[in-house]
Order: C-alpha cells, then sequence, then structure tokens
C-alpha cells in the first residue's frame, strides 16, 4: 500500500494505492490520524487505485469518520472498484460513507 | 479425483499475503470470475487473521496455520486448519450492517464477510486442530464465462481510426487447425488495404508455430504495403514464446490496445 496525501485549499485529499490488509492497515489509520490531529477533518479518500480492501481497512476508515464527525469535518470516499464496493455494501457502509464516482466530485462536494 | 494444493505458514500477521497469493492463484486454475476470486480472497485474508489476533496472538500461543485448496469440478473449497485454542469462529453474532455511525463498532466483521462472500462455511474441532472449511460451487455465476464464439465469428474486426484496425481473435489457442481461419481473417484485411493494423491477443492463451506464421507473414505483406501489424495484450505465456522465438524484436508489443493506437497514430502522422 502507498499512501500520497495533498493539502487542498478546503480538503485533505490521501490517494491510497495497492492492497489495505491486516499488515499495513494500522498505517493507514495513523495517516488518517495525523490529519485529523491537524485539524484537517475534511478529507477525501480516492480508493480508485485500491484493488483489495479487508475488514481491517474497513476498521480504519469507520474509526477516523466516527473522529471527524466528532466535529464538522467528514471522510468521503471516490471512485472505489466494483468489488471496494460490495465490500463497502455487505457492511451497510455505502449508507454511512458518502461517496462519489470520482475525486473532483468528492472534493467539490465540501 | 480433484486438484489439491496445500501451504503452511507460521501464524504471524506478515505471512498472511502469502496465503491470499496462493488461494487467488488456485481459484483463478479453478475458473472462478474475478469477483468470486475476490471473495475467497477476503474469506481466506479474514479467517487466517481471526485466528492470528484471537487465537495466537492472544492466548501468547505460536502456532503454524495450514491451508489446503480442492477443486473437485463441483466447488473449490478452502480448508483451513490452526493449532489455536478450540473456537468456532461461525457462532460469532453478526454485527447488523443497518446500524448508524453512532452505534457501530468499528471492527467485527471479519467472520460476517466469510459467511456473507462464501457458498458455504463450515467449522469442526480435529485432533488438535480448528478446521474451518469454506467454498464457492462452481455455478455460472461463479464461473468465468465460457468464451465459445458461433462459427465464423471466431475473429473480430473493427475499425479504431482513420485507417487503423483492430483485429481480435477470439480463439483462446492458435495453432494448426484454428490458424487457418485467423490466416483468412489477417488476408481479408490486407486485401482491402487495411495494412495499419493492431491484433489484441488477450483471448490468446497459447500459440503454436502455426499461429506464429500467420502473424508474421501478415506483418511482412503490411510492411510491403507501407503499413504496420503491432501486437497487443499479450497473455505471459504467449509473451514467453515470443521472447524464446525472439519475436518480440520483430513485433512492437504493447500492454493494450488503446496504448497500441496511441503509437500508431504517431507512427502514421
Amino acid at each position: 500500500m502507498e499512501i500520497s496525501t495533498s493539502e487542498l485549499k478546503r480538503v485533505t485529499l490521501f490517494d491510497i494505492r495497492g492492497r489495505i490488509d491486516s499488515t499495513n492497515a494500522a498505517e493507514l489509520g495513523d495517516a488518517l490520524n495525523a490529519a485529523i490531529d491537524a485539524g484537517r477533518t475534511q478529507i477525501v479518500l480516492d480508493l480508485s487505485n485500491v484493488e483489495y480492501m479487508s475488514s481491517a481497512g474497513l476498521r480504519e476508515l469507520v474509526t477516523a469518520l466516527k473522529k471527524v464527525k466528532r466535529g464538522t469535518g467528514d471522510l468521503r470516499l471516490a471512485s472505489p472498484s466494483p468489488r471496494v464496493l460490495e465490500v463497502l455494501e455487505l457492511a451497510g457502509l455505502d449508507s454511512i460513507f458518502e461517496i462519489y464516482s470520482n475525486q473532483v466530485e468528492a472534493v467539490g462536494s465540501f | 479425483m480433484g486438484e489439491e494444493h496445500r501451504i503452511v505458514i507460521p501464524g504471524i500477521q506478515d505471512r498472511v499475503p502469502d496465503v491470499c497469493d496462493f488461494v487467488v492463484a488456485a481459484a483463478r486454475r479453478a475458473g472462478l470470475n474475478e469477483r468470486a476470486i475476490y471473495h475467497c480472497q477476503m474469506a481466506v485474508d479474514e479467517a487466517c487473521t481471526n485466528v492470528i489476533e484471537h487465537g495466537f496472538d492472544s492466548a501468547g500461543v505460536a502456532g503454524q496455520i495450514e491451508v489446503l485448496c480442492r477443486d473437485d469440478g463441483e466447488s473449490y473449497t478452502v480448508r483451513i486448519a490452526d493449532n489455536s485454542p478450540p473456537f468456532n469462529p461461525l457462532l460469532r453474532d453478526d454485527p447488523d450492517p443497518d446500524a448508524p455511525l453512532t452505534d457501530r463498532e468499528p471492527g467485527g466483521w471479519g467472520i460476517y464477510f466469510i459467511k456473507k462472500m462464501m457458498d458455504a462455511a463450515s467449522y469442526h474441532y480435529e485432533e488438535g486442530r480448528n478446521v474451518l472449511v469454506i467454498a464457492k460451487f462452481k455455478t455460472p455465476s461463479n464461473l468465468l464465462q465460457a468464451e465459445k464464439p458461433p462459427a465464423g465469428t471466431e475473429t473480430q474486426v473493427r475499425e479504431l481510426g482513420s485507417h487503423i484496425w483492430a483485429i481480435t481473435p477470439t480463439q483462446t489457442r492458435l495453432e494448426s487447425n484454428t490458424a487457418p481461419a485467423f490466416q483468412t481473417a489477417m488476408d481479408a484485411q490486407l486485401d482491402a488495404r487495411r495494412h495499419w493494423l493492431i491484433v489484441d491477443m488477450s483471448h490468446v492463451g497459447y500459440i503454436s508455430t502455426s499461429g506464429l506464421k500467420v502473424l508474421v507473414g501478415a506483418w511482412r505483406r503490411s510492411r510491403d504495403l507501407g503499413g504496420n501489424v503491432v501486437l497487443a495484450g499479450l497473455t505471459p505465456h504467449v509473451l514467453e514464446v515470443f521472447e524464446t522465438v525472439g519475436f518480440d524484436q520483430i513485433f512492437e508489443i504493447f500492454e493494450s490496445v488503446p496504448e497500441a493506437l496511441e503509437h500508431m497514430s504517431s507512427q502514421m502522422a
């Protein structure tokens, strides 16, 4: 998994690539925490290059969402693959997260 | 009857991706489609992760996990055995996918995914080991669609751009008995003065000298006419054949048809 972060005007954009599983989900959690702790609570995760995500990844997403929702922030998802979207749907997270078909729409939604 | 493959890993998280790769490769050999393969990978990942976190780590025991993949023609089965303390994961209460965010624990979804994604899951304790058996049935919804085009349509032809045509042989094997139909299709293009051709090889898993001859013949003719024949989407085995016989030095080879198109357009300009 590779994570690259961009600080946009109103949004922190995380571009994630590769696999998110139990061996590396904590890294994602750490990256999200660092942004949130720095007051960057309007977050977009671009998932278009995530080929695989297990429940360990979901755990980090939900943890971060709970955290930003304590304030006025939000964590929104952009272009998950059909496989990753199915994982989100099975856990009912498609109605908990705002999901956009691409990065531009997700960033523009804030 | 049936094909069986086995891997054993120490019970540590860093080795679980090895099991995932192993299970994916076996599922692919069993002919499952990408969605079903993803389900198998995730179910096995969740099962192993659960054993390591709750069986080995929290009980403070070291151990190992054995994974057996089996294709018996009717179903693709993965058997996961570990020597952690007895525990039936399938008896765990399911989390509620309709729960609002405030009522949710972030974790605890692993076993739920196993049950939802697999067609069957069972647990027993046997000779000092937890044994979880999960399966995907080899039903049409789990299998790759059989690619058997109707007779006479073995080769698809379409125009991509001005004067550039894509030729797609849909035969999975280009060999002595399928090469003549392919030859006819290639000749038809060149006879029609279509001499900028991209051959989409993504369906072809095997090529013999008969198939190679058709490609080389068409390439020569196209060069004589001032055009070119390039190849796109070669499967690993076919690429290996090309490298072995040195044909990768003759043909321009691209990952995909769009890449080939881009290159060819610039060649023509």
